[in-house]
């Protein structure tokens, strides 16, 4: 078995949906074990974090990296993966862009403590005690992996190859990475996304488009939208435009309206500006050409207000990597 | 690559508040390998030349140039890089006289400021590429749309100057709006008779070869741009060939069939076949379809059988589609009156008496129903008149607009129903009196000092009140000190406001334009270029941009004929500016979000193929459509993504 190349799975603050994507290679995982040896996955397989510190420097082939970097430990294990593998690769929009754990970054690290410990409903914790890195007990001190700052990508810590988007991605877009990797090819150029195409997730959408004026914002339960006519243009936030293909446009495939997670398309730095300059440009203000500066202001500003989440519509998957995070410089 | 930074002094006003040196030495150090040169004045001839000879004998092909604004000289130092065999494309301009010595006090801050602008030019120009201005082929020919005052000066002013011209009328008449009216403002001159020598001149004038005039038409279709526009045109049959009828008018009167008058605002009858009016031009008869009986079966044939010319009748004349080639399209289709009968209580529609403007025009004219003879529909003259304004202007329940005309109207009828019905009294009722320019006042004037006319200023159309029954119509109106008072008139003319003629949102979705929240079709810019549309290559004149006299659209459409001369010469070809935007056709998702941004109309979709397309010749390089791109598929030339941002970093760093 030693002489098949070494594949690891590793997650950081993530769901589990990575690796249930993977597991959804149904049959196919018996040639992805085949092809090589299945050997790190704390979901999966028993390996210890002190069997990989044990392995010499790029001996795992290929490491899939996903969930964001929200702890110590988490930024740790990218760190030992990434000197551990020849490839590695940020699996997912979380590892990739930071996903919705990067949403975190929109509070300091107190407030959101202070809502998951103390003012959660749910939450039962008379004495208000706040997770620490150590703890003394009378037994000696606790640890715990401490919480940062910020939320990151793999790639604003380590030094990454590639990228799989997709929240989670989808099992053929993973396998197609596999043959790639697999088939001895030349692989892409460094940096390079897998699995996804260059373009937005309209052109793997059946549905009829027109001219785009948008007039009021719905959600998907005020209304059943039409089957055959561009989500968008029935007023639902479809951030289709703005997101890489790849997926074969599951979402709007069911009536759903896209939520980004294969993350901007080629060449476009920050998704949720993108959206929201896209968005900007078709806004439909009734009557637009009777009204004063003032009242089209008006207009506007209710238009935006009809938007619930701002952050979490336009920035769901990635906020860690958008221009707004002042913890990242650009890349250069 | 080899990048050059040359810094102009500009005497001393960039100097004084910017070291030079501090700025080379801090420059040197984030680029060693960019040259740098200063200069004392680089827009002088020595300068230019200076900065020809650095680029040559250094080998820079990239330059930055840190001096004034851009909008200043910019163009000098491409001239600059074209002369010295670089590409023009690959300069950029610091603008640090007006950007930083100008306005930053402190020197150390200037000094500051300059490095940081340099980084970013230098980042950027670093980018750029080679980019190509293009040439294309035009036609020259001139579609105009509409036989107005404007259309028919800019069809005679481009075929002076032997422009071939294609006029599409959708009347059988030519003329518009003026030729129905026998007396003028502000001289009292006939319409038919000022715009006769045009007219003349369209028909049978030493250019008239080079016009096509085509009556009983209508644009269906156009494709294409500016330089190379393809127009389908739409011809009615007249059943008359133009060009063999002499006009005389034997075969009207035998014709058996009469019918409303849409010429005279349905105020008389006219025969099936014949002129719109005594001498409408061109000089043909044509026959109405809808009224001969000849087209509802019957075997008539009277006219043909009056008319003195062989085959001049034309029974089987068919629609025809024409096809024309031209580079420019003149869009002058005017205007139409508004409906007065959406101010209720002014009873135009429901009593006889209550005329709008355009109907007492043809009341008043000699071609029209009475002759000119000034009378109530029972043939007596009137004694009373009440002549109101701003019917439906300067009012926000109506239109928001003064339609600028009306006043000037309304008192030269003043002045005829005083010269034509001498013991008449008449009553101008008036939100706002407007009579500017140097004749207009004259008229007003003679109102005035007319002791038979009144002046009353009225606050709000609706204190008008019109009552009564048969002939009798009283108005109940403000009296002018503050009271009501109720007043017996015979006649009551309304003085409506200018509208957009009916067919101003079918021509405007032929071509693109768009119009303004009046309906009026919007111009490039309401004082420096009123008689260009958004379009590219397609002028505006006359009342379908605004509301206006015969005067301005004249004028109009000369500046119109002007622009078309200038921009389209035979033999020249079209320069196209490289600063467009362009779709990556590979990449474009077609999601059609950029096909309804573009205020110039330069991006189409293509439905074949699935993806959006800018037309290079429309486009204006203005970046909305980049800026909506959600898929980052539209590319700025000179403004990607990658060079703004380099320059953002270049001047954040």
């Amino acid at each position: 078995m030693g002489a098949k190349p070494k594949l690891s799975m590793y997650w950081a603050a993530s769901c589990g949906g990575c690796e249930i994507a993977l597991v959804n290679l149904n049959e196919k995982i018996l040639a992805v074990d085949a092809a090589f040896d299945f050997m790190f996955c704390p979901c999966l397989l028993d390996t210890k974090k002190k069997d990989i510190e044990a392995l010499p420097d790029g001996d795992i082939a290929i490491t899939l990296f996903n969930g964001s970097l929200r702890t110590e430990e988490n930024r740790e294990m990218a760190h030992l993966m990434r000197k551990k593998s020849k490839i590695l690769i940020a699996f997912g929009s979380c590892s990739s862009a930071g996903c919705v754990t990067a949403l975190g970054n929109l509070s300091p690290k107190g407030e959101n403590f202070k809502t998951i410990y103390l003012d959660s409903p749910s939450v039962d914790n008379p004495k208000g005690i706040i997770p620490t890195p150590h703890t003394t007990v009378p037994e000696g001190v606790l640890e715990l992996p401490a919480y940062l700052d910020r939320v990151k990508s793999l790639a604003q810590e380590v030094d990454v190859d590639y990228f799989i988007p997709g929240c989670p991605p989808e099992p053929h877009q993973i396998w197609s990475v596999i043959q790639a990797v697999t088939s001895g090819k030349p692989l892409p150029p460094k940096g390079s996304v897998l699995g996804g195409g260059t373009s937005s997730v309209c052109e793997e959408c059946s549905r009829t488009r027109g001219d785009k004026k948008i007039k009021e914002l719905r959600r998907t339960f005020d209304f059943k939208p039409e089957p055959d006519l561009c989500l968008l243009e029935q007023g639902l936030i479809c951030m289709g435009i703005a997101t890489r293909n790849g997926c074969g446009a599951l979402c709007p495939k069911v009536n759903m309206p896209c939520t980004g997670c294969y993350g901007p398309p080629e060449g476009v730095e920050d998704q949720g500006a993108k959206m929201i300059g896209a968005l900007g440009s078709i806004v439909d203000v009734e009557g637009l050409k009777e009204l004063k500066e003032e009242e089209i202001n008006t207009k506007v500003d209710e238009w935006i207000r009809s938007i619930p989440d701002l952050a979490g519509t336009f920035y769901k998957y990635t906020l860690a990597e958008s221009l707004l995070n002042q913890l990242k410089g650009r890349k250069k | 690559m080899k990048v050059g930074v040359v810094f102009c002094k500009c005497g001393t006003a960039i100097t004084e508040k910017i070291d030079a040196d501090q700025v080379q030495q801090r420059l040197k150090k984030l680029y060693p390998d960019v040259d740098f040169v200063t200069v004392d004045l680089a827009c002088s001839e020595g300068g230019k030349e200076f900065v020809e000879a650095y680029l040559k004998d250094k080998g820079i092909d990239r330059m930055v140039i840190s001096a004034c604004s851009p909008r200043d000289h910019e163009n000098t130092f491409k001239g600059c890089m074209h002369r010295a065999g670089r590409n023009p494309y690959l300069m950029q301009m610091v603008n640090a006289r007006e950007q930083i010595a100008w306005v930053t006090a402190d020197k150390v801050a200037a000094t500051d400021k300059a490095v940081r602008y340099l980084d970013a030019a230098v980042r950027r120009v670093m980018l750029h590429d080679k980019l190509e201005s293009k040439q294309l082929d035009i036609c020259p020919d001139v579609l105009i749309i509409g036989a107005g005052p404007a259309g028919l000066k800019t069809a005679l002013t481009l075929a002076e100057s032997g422009r071939k011209v294609i006029i599409v009328e959708k009347t059988p008449v030519i003329g518009g709006m003026p030729v129905r009216y026998e007396d003028t403002f502000p001289k009292m001159e006939c319409g038919p008779c000022m715009l006769e020598p045009i007219m003349g001149d369209i028909l049978h004038g030493p250019h008239s070869a080079d016009i096509e005039l085509l009556t009983m038409a209508e644009v269906q279709g156009v494709v294409g741009s500016y330089g190379n526009f393809i127009v389908q045109i739409k011809q009615r049959p007249r059943y008359v060939d133009p060009h063999k009828c002499i006009g005389c008018g034997e075969c009207t009167a035998p014709c058996p069939v009469s019918t409303k008058n849409p010429f005279n605002y349905n105020l008389d009858e006219k025969k099936a076949v014949g002129f719109t009016f005594a001498g409408a031009l061109p000089n043909s008869v044509y026959i109405d379809p809808e009224a001969c009986v000849r087209f509802k079966g019957e075997s008539c044939q009277l006219c043909k059988d009056a008319c003195p010319v062989e085959g001049a009748f034309v029974f089987d004349d068919k629609e025809r589609v024409l096809e024309r080639n031209v580079g420019a399209i003149a869009v002058m289709i005017g205007s139409e009156v508004y409906d007065c009968s959406r101010i209720p209580n002014l009873g135009y529609g429901k009593f006889p008496e209550v005329y709008n403007s355009v109907e007492f025009e043809r009341i008043l004219s000699s071609t029209g129903p009475t002759s000119g003879e000034i009378k109530s529909r029972t043939g007596k003259p009137p004694e009373n008149v009440a002549i109101v304004h701003c019917v439906g202007s300067l009012d926000s329940k109506h239109k928001d607009y003064c339609s600028s005309v009306c006043c000037q109207a309304a008192f030269k009828f003043s002045h005829l129903i005083d010269k034509r019905v001498p013991t008449a009294k008449i009553t101008h009722f008036f939100k706002e009196l407007v009579v500017p320019g140097k004749e207009e006042f004259h008229l007003f004037h003679e109102a005035q000092n007319n002791t038979k006319t009144k002046l009353i200023r009225y606050g709000s159309i609706e204190e008008l009140k019109v009552s009564g029954s048969g002939e009798r119509i009283s108005m109940e109106h403000p009296n002018g000190k503050g009271a009501t008072e109720k007043t017996i008139f015979d006649m009551v003319v309304l003085c409506p406001a200018m509208i957009p003629a009916e067919d101003t949102a079918k021509v405007g979705k032929l071509l693109e334009l768009t119009q303004d929240k009046a309906g009026f079709f919007d111009e490039m810019h309401g004082r420096m270029d009123s008689s260009l549309s958004k379009v590219k290559g397609v002028c505006l004149a006359g009342t379908c941009q605004a509301p206006g006299d015969i005067q301005r659209s004249i004028n109009q459409g000369l500046a119109a004929a002007g622009t078309i001369l200038s921009g389209l010469v035979p033999g020249r070809k079209l320069e196209i500016d490289p600063i467009k935007a362009s779709v990556d056709a590979a990449r474009c998702s077609g999601c059609r979000v950029c096909n309804s941004v573009c205020p110039y109309k330069a991006i189409s979709f293509d439905p074949a193929k699935k993806i959006s397309h800018v037309n290079e010749v429309l486009c204006m390089g203005c970046g909305t459509c980049v800026a909506a791109c959600p898929v980052g598929v539209i590319k700025g030339n000179h403004f990607s993504n990658q060079e703004i941002m380099a320059e953002i970093d270049g001047v954040l760093s």
